[in-house]
């Protein structure tokens, strides 16, 4: 089972966020509580954690600012 | 296995560990389906207090009473609150413990003694003391244990919670989760107390400061405090110090605590040491302790899966739980036939409305035990300012009346826990215009319980209110009508009556109605209406209007004292030819629209009249209605009258014309009749 990767609502007036860098190479293996990309908001730049083990799979490139709920990855 | 040098029995430590690891568990897996966009809802993290919760929770039952806030999913875990209900509720689903009406933010789950969680920092400390009340007047041991951060005690309900606690020695225990942040903001930017424990001191009561973060000496603390408190000793005042790790929303670490701060924290943050406690200790193998945590995650896990297959609750819930019957929630379209009161019988006895009101209260004091009295003032010899209690703390003690200290939100918190707990509880608040002072307990919490906990809890209060107007000098600040605030706020019912006989049957059925009910009783008419009341037990039922006057040309709509007014104006406009119908409304929620279309249909005219600013009042809602609902049928538009749109002025000339009177009645009917 994978787990998909959106960028998340981390506060109430959040609507979206800058997916400023992966930590974690595309297809490599990470394990569940593992930084694996920094997330910018308007109020601080915060390390996003692995939910999950897995493989990571990049679904969005870094230096974009997305909506909330936009699909960056998957952990597969 | 003793207790050794440990300071705790080896058996506890490792429960507490249990239920550390349970909140953990939980904590993580929001913070991770938070960050991977799997839930979208807002948290507010207690990373760092898991052992303040997991303690207590060694030293209470389900039995014992708790409220905590938004912060406290640690506290309802540890409570006992199912994990599938509790994230049901946060996902917003059906099969939430609150039918996912409340989420998170508040969670009230009886079974679990979790009674209520609010979203308003501060505001559980007043409902704290009523659950009190209501364990203490039932001779049951329960303690009631109301969370708050350190940040609550800036606010004044936490003030006057712990003031009326200290005066009534009652058995709650106030539990400051110092965490040393105030949202973003944190000691000592906003407060220059040394401690906040000294504050009980100063109040009378007994204040300790226990470390939160240290399973050992928190146990042996609480210990001692719930003990206290069990006993009948009074109330405690916990100041447990921790630190909260991560930010006031969101995720991850606690952003505007600088690096060195956070490291420390972490140092001290009771989870890991706890855990390398029980391994050094010996108590516990690292394979049991790997054991536990899975177990603790696999519940989790099973919780959030079963979580996100239960139903979104649908939209056909939207009006369910705004009272215990659907049909009290004013809806357009829709306007019950509900049944009047039949012939009213028995002795009678001539009775001014103050005696009206003191009759009623009587007798339900008389019939249920859990009918009580609070309010400022209430107790012999004055009987309440207007003496509508007069006699009755002479005669059932001060238990079942209780004069309180002059704080309008002790006062309706109270009543609200009591209620909460399914006591009966009349609250007086002096003057219309303190509800101001209250209006967060009234409107946040009194309105919405049934609602929020999708009907696990509700509140069968009373709120008697008085109003000054129609009598003049007393002012801006003591001559209001401030109704259109509570018929503007979903589920809270509202009866005001025009005479002795209504007052009475109205607050009858008001104390027996299992939803709050505020009753508006007019100063003016309490002590110059005079009628032969029925000396029994009788109801006039709620959202039932009464035609005073019968009439063909046109409709006059009216409540309480503007009511005389209305009868006055109609005797002067028969002279005229006009003939006019009066309709008393007695209860403007639930509302009588079946009574008033019905006479509009027959005279074609309808002039809404109150003492209430005009400008959204109540009689603009009650216009727009006749208006559509009777569109072709209407000679005239339906009018209102209200007051002018300015404060009550002390002028006896401004007040008397600033208010509809007979005048001014009579020559907006004039208008509407004569186009």
């Amino acid at each position: 089972m994978s787990t998909t990767l959106t960028i998340p609502k981390l506060e109430m007036s959040m609507s979206e966020g800058t997916l400023a860098e992966w930590k974690v190479e595309d297809g490599a293996a990470v394990k569940e509580g593992d930084v694996i990309y920094v997330l910018e908001t308007n109020k601080t730049a915060r390390d996003i954690e692995a939910p999950t083990a897995g493989t990571l799979v990049h679904k969005a490139p870094a230096g974009e600012t997305y909506d909330v709920g936009t699909e960056i990855g998957e952990i597969v | 296995m003793s207790q050794g040098n440990l300071g705790i029995e080896p058996e506890v430590l490792k429960a507490i560990y249990g239920q550390m690891a349970r909140i953990r568990a939980v904590d993580k897996a929001v913070q991770a389906g938070l960050s991977s966009g799997k839930f979208m809802f807002t948290y507010w993290p207690m990373t760092g207090q898991e052992c303040i919760p997991a303690t207590i929770s060694q030293l209470t039952t389900e039995r014992d009473y708790m409220i905590t806030t938004y912060r406290g999913i640690h506290d309802q875990v540890a409570k006992g609150v199912d994990l599938y209900g509790m994230f049901a509720e946060a996902l917003g689903r059906e099969d939430g413990v609150n039918k996912g009406k409340g989420g998170s933010p508040h969670i009230s789950d009886p079974s679990s003694g979790s009674m209520v969680t609010t979203a308003i920092v501060g505001a559980g400390a007043p409902i704290a003391n009523g659950l009190a009340i209501s364990a203490k007047e039932r001779g049951e041991d329960r303690v009631t244990i109301v969370n708050f951060g350190d940040g609550a005690t800036s606010i004044g309900a936490v003030h006057e919670a712990m003031n009326l606690a200290g005066a009534w020695k009652l058995p709650v225990i106030f539990m400051c989760q110092n965490n040393t942040w105030g949202e973003y903001t944190r000691i000592p930017t906003y407060t220059a107390s040394p401690n906040f424990f000294g504050r009980a001191e100063a109040l009378g009561f007994k204040g300790v400061q226990l470390d939160g973060n240290d399973p050992a000496a928190f146990y042996k603390g609480m210990k001692e405090v719930i003990d206290y408190v069990r006993e009948g000793k009074g109330p405690v005042f916990v100041e447990a110090m921790t630190y909260r790790l991560g930010p006031h929303a969101g995720v991850g670490d606690n952003y505007n605590a600088t690096k060195d701060e956070l490291a420390a924290g972490k140092e001290r943050a009771p989870y890991e040491k706890t855990r390398a406690l029980l391994l050094e200790a010996g108590i516990s193998s690292e394979e049991e302790i790997t054991a536990l945590e899975a177990a603790a995650k696999a519940e989790v896990e099973d919780a959030i899966a079963r979580a996100l297959e239960s139903t979104v609750t649908p939209q056909s819930e939207t009006l369910i739980d705004v009272f215990a019957d659907a049909d009290s929630v004013p809806k357009r379209g829709h306007y019950p036939v509900r049944e009047a009161e039949g012939e009213l019988s028995g002795p009678t006895e001539t009775m001014t409305m103050v005696q009206a009101v003191l009759s009623a209260q009587t007798l339900a004091m008389e019939a249920n035990k859990e009918v009580f009295i609070l309010g400022e003032d209430v107790g012999d010899p004055q009987g309440g300012v207007f003496g509508t209690n007069k006699g009755l703390q002479d005669k059932y003690g001060d238990r079942r009346v209780r004069p309180t200290p002059i704080a309008e939100t002790a006062i309706i918190g109270a009543a609200l826990g009591a209620s909460i707990a399914g006591m009966n509880p009349i609250a007086e608040i002096m003057f219309v215009d303190f509800m101001g002072v209250c209006l967060d307990q009234i409107a946040n919490h009194a309105a919405k319980q049934r609602y929020m906990s999708g009907s696990a809890t509700h509140a069968p209060m009373t709120i008697r209110v008085q109003l000054g107007g129609g009598m003049g000098g007393f002012g801006a600040q003591h001559s209001q009508s401030l109704e259109a605030w509570l018929t503007h706020t979903p589920g809270i019912k509202v009866v005001y009556a025009s005479n002795p006989i209504d007052a009475k049957g109205l607050l009858l059925s008001a104390i027996n109605d299992p939803d709050p009910v505020v009753v508006l009783e007019s100063m003016m008419l309490l002590y110059t209406q005079k009628a032969e009341v029925p000396t029994g037990d009788y109801r006039i039922p709620l959202g039932v209007a009464k035609v005073k006057r019968e009439g063909t040309d046109v409709t006059l709509i009216s409540y309480g004292w503007e009511l005389l007014n209305c009868l006055a104006a109609a005797e002067e406009l028969a002279k005229e030819g006009i003939s006019v119908e009066v309709i008393d409304l007695r209860s403007l929620v639930p509302i009588d629209y079946h009574r008033i279309l019905e006479s509009v249909k027959k005279t074609g005219r309808a002039v809404v009249v109150h003492a209430a600013v005009e400008f959204c009042g109540l009689g603009a809602e009650i216009c727009s209605t006749i208006n559509e609902e009777l569109w072709g049928q209407l000679k005239a538009p339906a009018v209102r009258l209200g007051a002018e749109y300015a404060p009550i002025a002390y002028s006896k000339d401004i007040e008397t014309n600033q208010v509809p009177n007979a005048g001014s009645i009579i020559a907006r009917v004039r208008a509407s009749v004569k186009g």
